[in-house]
């Protein structure tokens, strides 16, 4: 099988801009990974082609990488499934992260993120019994198992949208490792923790799901929510994240929708002026072009139902 | 059981799809700012020829942030609008939302597959004597256009083609991803958008934030986040030649649509007009253009119209 390899290639000790090789690839079979064809190019043809690569088999991820245009783990990736229609393959670094040397990344803020969170165990009991094993059931342990596969190899950070305007965000890695603390059962630190990733914008998060990729199947949105819940049971929420999530939920339970007028005044707060005056050229906008939403909703039919819903469920609301 | 997980595989499966009646919901964002979503859709529901019923005691379908307060309301809330449907004989719920429709898909996968999820949500609903049976599915507008009527069926009835006008996708995170939720199309490579695009005459104009996020969730959250993510990914569109940008979701409309003038000093003026799903549809369709509420929008779409002789400008 014979295709091109693309290759972004950039060393920032010497070079002021990137430019870009094609490497020829003929002699490697159908099964190949990309990262396969990178080993036999930096083997056989160019040596100084530069990359990350350990393993070979997704478990200590290093090789993430942009392929053709999509982040992932080049050691996961068949050549045969990535091929354009001219039977080349566009290699870059991962996006939101510095190029250092070819496909090799500053990954300093990633772990900056991850450090920040102290991401080990603080038992509740530390001084009391240190000899003591710390056991935890089946059903308390099924709540982490899927984010210990977590190989940090940063693609969720690097296809996050939020992170590419934002640089101030945490991140659905670290979001998901502060889960895997604050739902362990062990830990002493819940409050601490939940205050902590709410200051690195938790909140920020645009449930997109982009991070959905995960090539571990980790999916960090679900951990991502489960902290927002966590940081609202630990009463952290005078912020317009927390508010946001609880306003719309009064207006639901209220009028059975998400009432729009309310749900600005809830988020952003009803007397705060400056953050009215920042939203207010938005809402200006709508009304020049005649879009003026309902200031008051009639509730929808039959809103006791809902009602009934939210208060069986304990559901909070602001 | 199992049709409302997948792709509906045989064409015209639904009991709603060989009535060509649906259950209808159009989600709160239809029914607030953007009402001219609304009733562009009743106008060409009624062009196809479908029946449109409108679940008009359903609730809000959580918008992806109730679950950010409690795991379950989002679920029984959602369950107790499937029941609204089936008790009219409905078992295709259609939305005109990107949010409305992965949310009210997970919350089905959720109460089809966990019979802990089903029966803890009939409890709930056995209060005011309402019960699920499991058997509704959840599509877009997008789906039943490509589904039931056929991309062959509406070329034939396009009377007003888009004479070449260069259409950028905008898909809307909700109706692609997750895949294990959505699973209609790929969520990578998704091209159901563009293909329409096509066959209303238009030209699809390919761009990397076509299947990206377009901020509406974060808007409030931290000052410009929402207006630069918008202008990342219209700047995109806009470098590819794109003159209008289509989108099956009313949350990034409003976004794309209000904040391109909030990202101009980082990302350059795009202006681009955008339209939702059923308005250009409903356009090349015949539907009269004045009725479409395209002079509601903040970036008009009247000169990339009138350029290719699609309505007067004034129209829009």
């Amino acid at each position: 099988m014979a295709y091109t390899l693309d290759i972004f290639r950039f060393d920032q000790a010497t070079d002021e801009v990137p430019h870009r090789d094609r490497v020829e690839i003929t002699e490697l079979p159908e099964t190949a990974t990309v990262l396969d064809a990178l080993e036999h190019a930096k083997a056989e043809i160019d040596g100084t082609i530069t990359f990350r690569r350990s393993c070979r088999s997704a478990i200590c991820g290093s090789c993430s990488m942009n392929i053709n245009g999509t982040t992932g783990l080049a050691c996961k990736t068949p050549v045969r499934t990535v091929l354009k229609s001219d039977r080349s393959i566009a290699i870059d670094p991962m996006p939101n992260f510095q190029p250092m040397r070819d496909l090799v990344v500053h990954m300093d803020p990633f772990w900056d993120k991850y450090t920040r969170l102290k991401p080990y165990l603080q038992p509740k009991d530390r001084d009391e019994d240190h000899e003591r094993e710390r056991r935890v059931s089946p059903e308390d342990m099924k709540k982490l198992v899927a984010v210990a596969n977590c190989v940090m190899c940063a693609t969720c950070y690097a296809l996050c949208p939020v992170v590419s305007v934002d640089p101030a965000f945490a991140g659905p890695a670290a979001i998901a490792y502060a889960y895997r603390f604050i739902e362990d059962v062990r830990d002493g630190k819940r409050k601490e923790r939940a205050a902590q990733i709410s200051d690195d914008y938790l909140w920020l998060c645009a449930h997109c799901y982009a991070c959905s990729y995960c090539p571990k199947h980790v999916d960090p949105h679900d951990d991502i929510i489960a902290v927002k819940r966590a940081t609202i049971e630990e009463g952290i929420t005078n912020a317009a994240g927390p508010r946001h999530a609880l306003v719309v939920a009064k207006t639901i339970k209220a009028t059975g929708m998400l009432h729009e007028t309310e749900v600005i005044q809830g988020t952003v707060g009803r007397f705060n002026i400056i953050g009215l005056i920042k939203v207010a050229p938005f809402g200006i906008r709508l009304a020049l072009a005649g879009k003026i939403p309902p200031l008051f909703l009639k509730p929808v039919p039959k809103v006791d139902e809902i009602r009934t819903i939210f208060d069986t469920l304990e559901a909070p609301t602001l | 059981m199992t049709a409302t997980l997948d792709k509906p595989v045989i064409k015209g499966k639904s009991k709603s799809a060989q009535m060509r009646k649906y259950g209808f919901f159009p989600g709160c964002v239809a029914k607030e700012s953007c009402k001219e979503l609304f009733n562009s859709t009743m106008l060409l529901a009624d062009r196809l020829g479908i029946e449109l019923v409108e679940l008009t005691a359903a609730s809000c379908c959580g918008a992806s942030v109730l679950n950010d307060t409690n795991r379950d309301v989002a679920r029984v809330l959602n369950a107790r609008t499937y029941a609204q449907a089936e008790a009219l004989g409905l078992d295709d719920v259609i939305t005109i939302c990107s949010t409305c429709t992965g949310h009210m898909r997970a919350a089905n996968k959720e109460l089809l597959e966990d019979e802990g999820h089903m029966s803890q949500a009939n409890a709930i609903l056995g209060k005011f004597g309402a019960k699920y049976e499991g058997n509704v599915m959840v599509r877009h507008l997008l789906w039943l256009l490509i589904d039931d009527i056929g991309l062959d069926e509406l070329k034939k009835m396009v009377v007003n083609p888009l004479n070449g006008l260069k259409v950028a996708a905008f898909y809307g995170c909700h109706i692609i991803r997750p895949e294990s939720v959505n699973g209609w199309e790929s969520a990578r490579n998704p091209h159901s958008l563009e293909d329409l695009i096509v066959a209303l005459g238009g030209e699809a104009i390919d761009y990397a934030g076509r299947t990206r996020c377009c901020g509406f969730h974060v808007q409030l959250e931290k000052d410009g986040i929402a207006a630069n993510m918008v202008g990342q990914n219209m700047r995109m569109a806009k470098d590819n030649g794109a003159e209008a940008v289509l989108t099956p979701c009313p949350l990034c409309h409003l976004a794309l649509d209000g904040y391109q003038a909030d990202s101009v000093q980082r990302w350059g003026r795009t202006d681009l007009p955008i339209f939702h799903l059923p308005q250009l549809v409903a356009l090349a369709l015949g539907v009269d253009p004045s009725t479409l509420g395209m002079n509601k929008h903040i970036n008009s779409p009247g000169l990339v119209l009138q350029q290719h002789d699609l309505a007067p400008a004034h129209v829009a």
